[in-house]
């Protein structure tokens, strides 16, 4: 008699603390694979200067600055969520949960639309 | 009022897989899921199994999944669910094995539960059987709200930790586990908090809250295992005193 399953990722299922969770897991995978590119592309330098040039001017393209931003976006939410789960764990904020998951959020979003902002010349050269 | 509901059935007999099956009742509006139900079994299908006894949300026997969430059949009023153009569907709890019906075999919950001993740890000299141990008012207001648990399993049907590692040991054991630890006349509070904080227990939490949103009796179950979860590092680092562990009031 096998267990009555059912699966705690279907957007059926998922309240606040799910979306948390899987937002912080997938952002948590990215910045990982992100972590072996960056070495990889710093490790370049070791090609000599011309390499690296040539390296990072193709980084500067617009096409990254865009990957980048979701990288910033990454990061914000990773961070941001990760310092709500620390004050989970000293006993702080675990009855407001949602309002700080939707803090986080908010200052996430604000950051990142600044963030464009500003790169906004960087993606739409002339 | 016509209550349309879409009931997950499965009998071990005869069924290889659970199929749904379509009911259709008049309810009154002030009825409940559970009300329906037991009017299913009573007018169109006596074969229908579940579990209920008290009907008023105090013997935690009924809980199902309605539309997809954990719930008490008994607490659940019927006229918000008909409004919506789909059926009410019924389904048993996830996380536990089926055996008819609505009914689950909760015996993995009980055995979580069981593994901490849920009983008060007292010398006799301090526990009588002639007069009740007395607690003050506001001991008492520390462990008021874990103390609300009636042991339904909605929790343990709705942790996902639970669905990836069967031998958790699930939110109403932690909340179990700090109604005795906050409880002034206990005793064995050291020895209580090292059973819920080892490989299998407390650690396992991912804080994703979902044993805190389906609680019928609005226990903040995370906020619980993140108290025992602070107990239990301060343990480690030899900076715990258990005798001073009092109930938290909100």
């Amino acid at each position: 008699m096998s267990r009555y399953s059912w699966n705690p990722i279907h957007p059926t299922e998922m309240r606040t603390g799910t979306w948390a969770w899987l937002l912080h897991r997938i952002s948590g995978l990215g910045l990982v694979f992100y972590l072996f590119l960056h070495i990889w592309v710093i490790s370049s330098s070791t090609q000599g200067e011309a390499a690296f040039d040539r390296l990072l001017a193709a980084l500067q393209t617009p096409l990254f600055v865009v990957l980048d931003l979701g990288l910033l976006a990454a990061v914000l939410f990773h961070g941001l969520n990760g310092i709500r789960i620390i004050l989970f764990d000293v006993g702080v904020g675990v009855r407001p949960q949602k309002a700080l998951f939707w803090g986080v959020m908010a200052f996430a979003v604000l950051v990142f639309l600044v963030a464009s902002y500003v790169s906004l010349p960087l993606i739409f050269r002339a | 009022m016509k209550a349309r509901f879409r009931i997950q059935r499965y009998d071990p007999e005869q069924d290889a897989t659970p199929h749904l099956e379509d009911y259709e009742v008049d309810l009154h509006e002030t009825d409940t899921v559970l009300d329906g139900i037991i009017k299913i079994k009573d007018e169109l299908d006596g074969s229908l199994a579940f579990r209920r006894s008290c009907r008023s949300a105090i013997c935690g026997s009924c809980a199902m999944r309605l539309n997809h969430r954990p719930a008490l059949a008994c607490k659940t009023q019927v006229s918000p669910l008909v409004t919506s153009a789909e059926r009410i569907l019924v389904e048993p709890l996830a996380n536990m094995a089926l055996i008819k019906d609505l009914i689950v075999d909760m015996e993995p919950f009980w055995g979580a539960n069981e593994a901490i001993s849920p009983w008060l740890a007292a010398p006799e000299a301090e526990v009588s059987l002639e007069r009740e141990s007395l607690m003050s008012p506001a001991q008492a207001m520390g462990i008021r709200e874990t103390a609300q648990c009636i042991m339904c399993g909605l929790c343990y049907s709705y942790c996902p930790v639970v669905t990836t590692n069967p031998k958790f040991l699930g939110p109403a054991t932690f909340v179990k586990a700090y109604r005795f630890i906050a409880d002034p006349r206990e005793r064995g509070k050291r020895e209580r908090l090292r059973a819920v904080s080892g490989e299998d227990g407390l650690w396992r939490c991912h804080t994703i809250f979902n044993c805190s949103e389906v609680c019928p009796k609005h226990i903040q179950i995370t906020w619980a295992i993140q108290q025992l979860k602070r107990m239990a590092y301060l343990d480690r680092l030899g900076l715990w005193r258990p005798q001073e562990a009092k109930g938290e009031r909100r």
